[in-house]
């Protein structure tokens, strides 16, 4: 059986797109998915928050690498005014009561953890600040990622693309999943031919097990296979494959006993 | 406010249609960023066996979990 394996580093053609391998796959009926190799991250920064901010996909290309480092210096930039207008704004604030969010809605969501048993009266009021500034972060970010794209309009998936460029978002990622697109892309599928593009079927990708021999006993084939918990391939967390197949027992038919009818027959 | 110059601007309504779009997202985030940190302060108190979370507990989580540029602003809350 071989697989090929599709490098996200291969020579990009004039639509940014990878070039298939010579043999096109999907000859084999049985053939598995291909592997990619993960996408190439920029090195760390100074930011721990930017350290996988704008994921570099031409690594050669000194135009697009000049952009990229502009992008992420202008974001840090504007997150460092940010942050020093905050620190300004409530040194310079004269009523700390007023607050945008509930405090009894945050110490509910508090007390839903089983653990939590008592919360302070400051507990609440903290974190309402801390969501205020949470959300006017990722609001930034996610208008970042608009101005990229040049629109204007900030939608769910500039939050998504925001959540997943920054290491302090990674408890989100599964709250908000990215779309396939920029998992398809990330891996190196996009340009590829559509057979080659594993299909998710609730987040996991299955292989088909090969058709079983009929024998005459068993009209289902034997031995009778049972699919069992898809495996997260830890390479591509975006995509859950398949791995393992669990043979069965063929389980015997029934004889009808004509010694004992049955009590709904009429006798 | 001049009606003149009150039609230079979009009407709010639809304003806040479009930013009610992305508002649900928002929202269970938030819960999430709660949690997230509630848990951890948790268990911080577990550990040093009290029963109460205050505001000391949120900031240390906080600066542990990589979130250290909400401290400086929050301290101004304690």
């Amino acid at each position: 059986m071989q697989v090929h394996v599709y490098n996200n580093n291969a020579k990009m053609d004039q639509n940014q797109h990878v070039q298939p391998a010579q043999e096109a796959y999907g000859e084999n009926q049985y053939q598995s998915n291909p592997v990619t190799t993960p996408t190439v991250l920029p090195t760390q920064t100074s930011d721990s928050s930017l350290s996988s901010s704008y994921p570099r996909q031409h690594p050669n290309d000194p135009q697009l690498e000049a952009m990229y480092e502009l992008r992420q210096e202008r974001l840090q930039q504007q997150l460092n005014n940010f942050w020093a207008k905050q620190c300004q704004e409530i040194q310079e604030a004269t009523d700390l009561r007023t607050h945008s969010l509930p405090l009894a809605r945050i110490k509910k969501i508090m007390k839903s953890d089983e653990d939590v048993k008592l919360v302070s009266a400051e507990a609440p009021v903290v974190f309402a600040k801390a969501c205020e500034m949470f959300i006017m972060e990722l609001t930034l970010r996610a208008w970042a990622n608009v101005e990229e794209d040049q629109r204007k309009i900030i939608k769910k998936h500039d939050i998504a693309s925001s959540i997943s460029r920054a290491d302090v978002f990674d408890f989100l990622i599964d709250t908000v999943p990215r779309p396939l697109e920029n998992i398809l892309d990330q891996q190196g599928f996009v340009g590829l031919p559509t057979s080659t593009v594993p299909t998710p079927l609730n987040d996991a990708c299955y292989h088909n097990p090969p058709p079983q021999a009929l024998v005459p006993g068993n009209p289902y084939g034997s031995p009778r296979i049972a699919v069992g918990m898809p495996i997260l391939d830890q390479n591509h967390p975006g995509l859950q494959i398949h791995h393992f197949l669990t043979p069965m027992e063929p389980t015997p038919t029934p004889t009808p006993n004509p010694q004992n009818p049955s009590p709904s027959s009429d006798c | 406010m001049l009606p003149q110059e009150q039609d230079r601007f979009l009407p709010i309504v639809n304003v806040s249609h479009i930013m009610k779009k992305v508002m649900p997202a928002n929202a269970k985030i938030l819960k999430y960023f709660i949690n997230f940190i509630t848990g951890e302060a948790s268990n911080k108190c577990q550990r040093e066996k009290r029963k109460t979370i205050n505001g000391d507990d949120l900031l240390w989580v906080m600066t542990t979990l990589g979130f250290e540029d909400y401290v400086e602003p929050l301290k101004g809350y304690l």
